[in-house]
């Protein structure tokens, strides 16, 4: 059996991975589980400079969901390089760093710096974080700004690049097919889903930002039309995510067109589940004698209800 | 896992004794454990709260009802429950001190346990129980019996002195010396009571502010203090008051 996936250069040996921003620099998730298990894991947003994040209420559950609105809070990329990033390689983990910058050069600086540095495996460029006043999400819905940022980033980075989209568009899937005509290796689809919550006590936003982003089982029908959409316009791996919580979950995502998946908010709520899930994959692979990921991925597509 | 050993005792007007045996590390005065209420995606996050007691590997918490969480937890039967803890960074337990204990409502919770630890370090105890009516008051004599000095106060008077817990600190905090303040309670209670130590005496408070993950991976929880913002799940919940930016929290 083969469970491993390719995005581009880099080999994962297994498609389950930790996202961004839930599951911080992985030195408290290491106590729970073995981070080298792990396909990879990406670690939160990075800025070129600490960025202190959001005041006020960051965080409200929702049903089965919850709206974030932690605004980037990273400890800066020096910080990330000294000490964040030789914990990481000493676990034997695969690290994908998310890069959040404010700015075209920003972002470019730091994809340049980073794709250079030992023990980095691939860039995951942010391009849709709902919960910063300026860039963050901004990339991430105009075709014409996402088009530069992409093109200036592929030039400096020279290892694997991921494109992490925004589902707050009409149509995904061209930013998807956008990003693979200028040479990312990967899509990661979804970030969170622009949310608002009013607090009827005090007759306004809960949060200062207004806005914040909504992630959990919640988004998880929403997240499968994306990765859905987007198989459809592109060959590159996509790596799907939004509400994981079992196998099912991982199998609905890998049959709508996921080469590879990760695992946010679960992860903060059983830090141990994205082992548990991988062992659950690989016993449903032999069950089903299932050899590669490739026999299963986007069949979804190939089977019309109407056939 | 975690195993509730009885059915939820009411023990005041919405506030409930929960006994579970966990196996694990021993917990720390002013830790918290953080429960899965089900094993749905309904509520979503874990529920935190501070451990009131813990004696061969049973930890009591008080729970007080107050949303969806709560109200299921304190309704569910006996058997396991997924629980993970004890976490969070706990209070400094000094020896042969005198010390000074500050609770207000729920807040009293995990003084108790603390209370316990100071008592076995040969500390001097002097406690404010404080609650906002006599219908409110939880386990009085528990209390009573870990304190040399008890103050059971509450807003009406309807059970022991009528008066706020900050009016005794005052009073207190002006007729004794004391080596340490411990404090725990509702926000605006807390910055008064650190404020009435005017930095004479050094103060711990447990802030109770709201958690994502209560581990310490998503930066939902944090605090403003004088050292930029800390994660109240792992740089806390229990924290030097005067190192605490009140205004912002
Ligand atoms: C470190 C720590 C220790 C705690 N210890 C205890 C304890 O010993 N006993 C106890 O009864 N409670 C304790 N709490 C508070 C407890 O965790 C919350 O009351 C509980 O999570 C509410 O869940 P719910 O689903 O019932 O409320 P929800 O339905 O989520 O919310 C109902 C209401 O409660 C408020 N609320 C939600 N979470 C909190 C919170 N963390 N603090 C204050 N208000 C909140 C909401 O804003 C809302 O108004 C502690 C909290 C922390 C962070
Ligand atoms: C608390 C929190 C912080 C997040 N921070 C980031 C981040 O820094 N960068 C990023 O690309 N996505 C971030 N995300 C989005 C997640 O990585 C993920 O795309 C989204 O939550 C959907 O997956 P989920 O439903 O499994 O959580 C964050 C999500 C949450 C809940
Ligand atoms: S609640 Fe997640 S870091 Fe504290």
């Amino acid at each position: 059996m083969d469970i491993s996936v390719k995005i581009g250069s880099l080999v994962l040996k297994n498609p389950i991975t930790v996202a961004s921003g839930t599951a911080g620099y992985g030195e408290e998730l290491s106590q729970f589980i073995d981070l080298s298990g792990l396909g990879a894991i990406f670690t939160k947003g990075l800025s070129l400079a600490p960025r202190k994040g959001n005041s006020g209420s960051r965080m409200i559950e929702t049903p089965s969901g919850v709206l974030n609105s932690i605004g980037l809070e990273n400890v800066g990329l020096k910080k990330f390089i000294d000490d964040k990033l030789p914990f990481l390689i000493k676990k034997g983990a695969v690290i994908i760093p998310n890069v959040a910058g404010h700015s075209e050069e920003e972002n470019i600086e730091l994809c340049r710096i980073l794709s250079a540095t030992e023990g980095i495996a691939a860039i995951e460029l942010n391009v849709s974080c709902p919960n910063v006043d300026e860039g963050g999400m901004a990339f991430g819905i105009d075709l014409n700004i996402f088009t530069k940022l992409v093109e200036k980033v592929r030039r400096v980075t020279s290892c694997p690049l991921i494109i992490k989209l925004s589902p707050n568009v009409t149509d995904i899937s061209l930013f998807a097919k956008r990003a693979e005509e200028i040479g990312a290796d990967c899509i990661s689809a979804v970030n969170t889903f622009l949310g608002m919550k009013i607090d009827v006590k005090r007759r306004q936003p809960h949060f200062l930002n207004r806005v914040a982003g909504l992630s959990g089982p919640a988004i998880r029908p929403l997240a499968i039309r994306s990765v859905f959409q987007i198989f459809e316009k592109v060959r590159i791996p996509v790596i799907g995510l939004g509400g994981i919580s079992t196998l099912e979950d991982i199998l609905e995502f890998i049959m709508a067109g996921a080469a590879a998946i990760s695992i946010g908010t679960m992860t903060m709520v059983q830090p141990d589940l994205p082992i548990k899930l991988a062992e659950e994959l690989i016993n449903y692979f032999e069950r089903e004698n299932i050899k590669n990921i490739s026999e299963i991925k986007g069949i979804a597509h190939k089977k019309n209800r109407r056939d | 896992m975690a195993l509730l050993i009885n059915k939820p005792e009411k023990i005041s007007k919405d506030h409930y004794l929960l006994r579970f045996n966990i196996h694990g590390k021993i917990p720390l005065p002013g830790q918290f454990i953080n429960i899965k209420i089900n094993s749905g995606t309904d509520p979503l996050l874990r529920r935190p709260f501070s451990v009131f007691n813990y004696t061969d590997s049973i930890t009591e918490i008080i729970v007080r009802s107050v949303g969806k969480g709560t109200k299921e937890l304190v309704c569910a039967g006996c058997g396991e429950f997924d629980v993970i803890g004890p976490l969070g960074k706990g209070f400094t337990v000094l020896k042969n001190r005198k010390v000074l204990l500050a609770g207000g409502g729920v807040g009293n919770a995990p003084l108790y346990y603390l209370a316990k630890q100071l008592k076995e370090q040969k500390n001097h105890i002097t406690f404010v129980c404080g609650f906002r009516s006599e219908e409110y008051v939880f386990c009085r004599d528990r209390y009573k019996s870990l304190a040399d000095e008890f103050h059971l106060v509450t807003d009406n008077g309807s059970a022991g002195e009528k008066a706020y817990v900050t009016d005794k600190l005052a009073h207190l905090i002006g007729t004794d010396d004391y080596d340490m303040l411990y404090t725990c309670g509702p926000d605006a209670m807390m910055s008064k009571a650190v404020a009435l130590s005017s930095k004479r005496i050094p103060v711990e408070v447990s802030v109770e502010n709201y958690f994502g993950c209560g581990i310490g991976f998503c930066a939902g929880c944090t605090v403003d203090t004088l050292h930029g913002f800390k994660r109240g799940c792992a740089d806390g919940p229990v924290f030097d008051g005067n190192e605490l930016l009140w205004e912002n929290i």
